[in-house]
């Protein structure tokens, strides 16, 4: 029966072919157009960490001026960022489970060989907790040892694509590289591994490529490393000296720490101990604004920084309502179409075909012409994504259409162009045996 | 005549006519809201900026090793960069107008700091600064040269006695009150004068609604990146381009050259989403046009061909061509004009939703009449074909059995 009513609806598809074609190329756009933006929102939105994104918590400290809050539009926000000062202290206390503190930065590969011109690579300075928290996979060696952190070492973790670079791929755990005029020593290298969005640091842009190396937080003061990204202050303060600057109420340093569970028992606690120490530095005449330490875990993190722009959101629910556009062509075609089958379906009606069997060729048919325009529609996404890549100049293979993406896109499709024929479908089954046949 | 065949046809299947008119109306939302947010970005990227963005190539180098010395090596990539043919202008800038990194800073009129600060976009460059730029002074004067000075990262925060402001942060600052010869507070009450005003121009980050608040200190920062701003004689950017970045790679060692681009691929850059988003929309409301006008001619045809025993009936009662067109194009006005008034509806709903939800500009009204002046032509159009077809059917027709 199933191949039967799979031959009448081709059969009957292959009648009206330019009503065919609208019918395919509407449920093709609408799926292409819808799965595109989709897509971008699923990817934006997606949890990037979703094995402990309940357990990472990214802290704020209200350090900020004593006149005026951080954000005039949102005065309850302390700054989202630490100073240098209070991220060392905090680890220094070690009040979490695991604790790291980071910034962006970039050092000068010096040449090994004449020929080779020097290269500047981003490196993120932070500590050996890092890997742990964030689960960093691992090809070659380890990260540093927390003894590396203590007495400022200079090892540096390389990722897959530098590593590639400089070593071909091989395994360069042990070799040195010279960066600032200091020999590094490198103890690991990571693997692929590109969290979307980039969760741990929303602030200098959540979709961009991921640092080229890890170096110890602990060497800022001997290299005297300046941060990229984004740093805010708001005192006078005298900063001629690196050491100035370091202990200056600038923000520019991010702190995550990780947490035995996402309970509100061990984030209340872990708040104390945050009231506790900055009430100990209150008392020198630090954090005069009302106490306003918070932790936000990873979700909530993402949701406070906005990660997924207003304009995807605004392009979904225009696509969403475009969809419903291709739909209404659907069921105004199907419609139109189905009545001039009238005569034939009298013939079948007056044969003996019962409303039933009637009913379900109609739902075959569209099933087909469903299905065709999903797979169309499939194809049209993965053009629509390439577009989109290049619009926005994001790393090739951001954005991608996964197997749960594929899976929704056809199913959306079938279920869509099914609903769209069960009207049309129903009103041909009222068509009376033969009364058509009689007006001839 | 007219009405009488018309309606007792759409009447007699409601279902169609009013899918179809169902559809014109979400379509009608959809296009004016999208053309209205692409209008507000191709407006937003159109903006004068002030500055002479076609003619600016901008450098990024950064020296290392024991014994590099930033100060030497800016001026000598200064002068290596003036004394290229087609160069008319260069300076050290601490950041770049509209390349979306920059400095920003809260000024006052009054050294009163419980008074909250005018937000601004600072830069410190050379006198050579605003020619680079192509910037115009409105008023009052350029630095002199002896006011501009190397500032490293170890230098005393020193306040430069005199800085440029734009025209607009002029009138945040101090209204109608004229701003030349005025000082202005910076966050630590020190003062500056100010001695030029700059008619208008861009600061670092085009999203921010103070962009045009700018502040300019004298001075040629020699940080770790050393960002060059080139202005060349029109036209010759692009040749110059790989001039500057060979010359510059040749003469020493000591730094590595992290960019060379034009300013235009910079700003580009900053407003990418705006054109991302404009070129997407305008990608979808011509799918959706299209396919809207496809439909509409596509039904019109059907229904054409499953009634032209009527038509033939109704010519060979003594209906002329023209009747049968005006029949069909008035069937279809009727559908095209009941979507358009449901859409009017639809599209302030929908544009409601987007200004409250994601802080989208209120939809300007005048887009609506527009949009539906629009869509009766389209429709029209779409539907004259179909209708010229019913009127060819012949008169005999009605005779024979369909």
């Amino acid at each position: 029966m199933f191949n039967y009513n799979i031959k009448l609806a081709l059969k009957s598809m292959r009648r009206n072919p330019i009503m065919t074609a609208l019918m395919v190329a509407a449920i093709a756009v609408g799926i292409g157009i819808s799965m595109t933006t989709l897509t971008v929102h699923y990817m934006m939105s997606g949890n990037p960490i979703p094995e402990k994104s309940d357990t990472l918590f990214a802290i704020t400290l209200d350090s900020w001026n004593p006149l005026r809050p951080f954000n005039d539009d949102r005065p309850e926000r302390g700054p989202h960022q630490v100073t240098f000062h209070d991220a060392e202290r905090l680890i220094a206390l070690g009040k979490a489970k695991r604790q790291t503190a980071m910034f962006e930065s970039s050092l000068i590969i010096e040449p090994v060989n004449e020929d080779e011109l020097p290269f500047e690579a981003g490196a993120r300075v932070t500590n050996a907790d890092f890997f742990s928290m964030f689960n960093v996979p691992f090809i070659y060696g380890s990260s540093w040892d927390k003894s590396a952190d203590s007495a400022a070492e200079p090892v540096v973790v390389l990722t897959r694509e530098l590593n590639e670079r400089f070593y071909g791929g091989e395994d360069s755990v042990g070799e040195r590289l010279t960066m600032q005029g200091i020999q590094f020593q490198i103890v690991g290298v990571i693997d692929n591994w590109e969290p979307t969005p980039r969760f741990y640091d929303p602030i200098n842009g959540g979709f961009q490529d991921i640092n080229e190396m890890f170096i110890p937080f602990t060497l800022t003061r001997a290299l005297e490393l300046g941060s990229n990204g984004s740093d805010w202050g708001w005192k006078s303060e005298e900063t001629t000296t690196f050491e100035q600057w370091l202990n200056s109420e600038s923000v520019w340093v991010q702190y995550w720490i990780e947490l035995d569970s996402g309970s509100v028992n061990d984030r209340d606690d872990y708040v104390t101990h945050l009231n506790a120490y900055v009430g100990e530095q209150k008392k020198l005449g630090r954090f005069e604004r009302p106490l306003n330490n918070r932790i936000f875990n990873v979700m909530e993190w993402m949701e406070y920084h906005e990660v997924v722009a207003n304009d995807a959101k605004v392009l979904l629910g225009l696509s969403f309502l475009f969809l419903l556009v291709c739909l209404l062509s659907t069921i105004a075609l199907l419609l139109t179409k189905f009545i001039g089958k009238t005569n034939e379906i009298s013939l079948r009606r007056a044969l003996g075909a019962s409303r039933k069997v009637i009913f379900n060729q109609q739902i075959a048919e569209v099933a087909v012409i469903g299905t065709t325009g999903g797979l169309i529609g499939l194809a049209l996404a993965g053009l629509g994504l390439q577009g989109i890549e290049y619009l926005y100049d994001a790393p090739a293979g951001l954005v991608r259409l996964d197997w749960i993406m594929m899976f929704a896109a056809i199913g959306m499709a079938i279920t869509s162009s099914v609903i769209a024929g069960i009207y049309p479908a129903w009103r041909v089954c009222q068509i009376p045996p033969a009364a058509q046949l009689k007006t001839q | 005549m007219g009405f009488g065949p018309m309606m007792s046809s759409l009447l007699r299947n409601k279902t169609g006519p009013l899918l179809v008119a169902l559809q014109i109306a979400v379509t009608l939302a959809i296009v004016i809201n999208s053309l209205f947010i692409i209008m507000q970005r191709v407006e937003k990227m159109n903006r004068p900026t002030g500055i002479d963005v076609d003619n600016v190539i901008v450098t990024y180098v950064r020296g290392f090793g024991e014994d590099f010395d930033v100060v030497s090596s800016i001026t000598n990539d200064i002068d290596l960069i003036k004394s290229i043919s087609g160069v008319v202008a260069a300076t050290v800038s601490n950041h770049v107008p509209l390349s979306g990194s920059g400095s920003g800073t809260g000024l006052r009129a009054v050294a009163d700091e419980t008074i909250t600060p005018i937000g601004v976009g600072r830069f410190r460059w050379s006198e050579e600064g605003l020619d680079a730029m192509g910037i115009e002074l409105s008023r009052g004067r350029n630095f002199y040269p002896q006011e501009v000075n190397y500032i490293l990262p170890t230098s005393e925060n020193g306040t430069p006695p005199s800085v440029l402001i734009t025209q607009d942060l002029a009138e945040s600052l101090f209204g109608e009150e004229d701003a030349l010869g005025k000082p202005v507070y910076w966050g630590d009450m020190e003062a500056s004068t100010v001695v030029g005003i700059i008619g208008h121009m861009h600061g670092s980050w085009v999203t921010w609604d103070k962009l045009t608040n700018v502040v300019i200190q004298p001075g040629k920062p020699a940080y770790t990146t050393n960002k060059y701003i080139i202005r060349v004689e029109p036209g010759m950017r692009d040749e110059l381009l790989p001039v500057i970045e060979q010359k510059l790679g040749e003469s020493n060692r000591q730094r590595v050259i992290k960019r060379v681009s034009t300013l235009e691929d910079l700003a580009a850059r900053s407003y990418q989403q705006d054109r991302g988003t404009a070129i997407i929309l305008s990608i979808v409301i011509s799918l959706l046009i299209g396919l809207t006008v496809l439909v509409i001619v596509g039904l019109s045809s059907f229904h054409v061909t499953q009634r032209t025993k009527q038509i033939g009936t109704r010519r060979a009662l003594g209906a002329r061509r023209i009747d049968i067109i005006k029949q069909f194009m008035l069937e279809n006005w009727l559908v095209t004009t009941a979507g358009a008034l449901l859409g009017a509806l639809l599209t302030f709903a929908l544009a409601y939703w987007l200004e409250v939800s994601f802080e989208l500009p209120r939809l300007d009204w005048r887009f609506l009449p527009a949009g539906i002046v629009t869509l009766w032509v389209m429709s029209s159009l779409a539907a004259f074909e179909p209708a010229r077809r019913a009127a060819s059917v012949p008169p005999a027709v009605a005779t024979r059995s369909v």
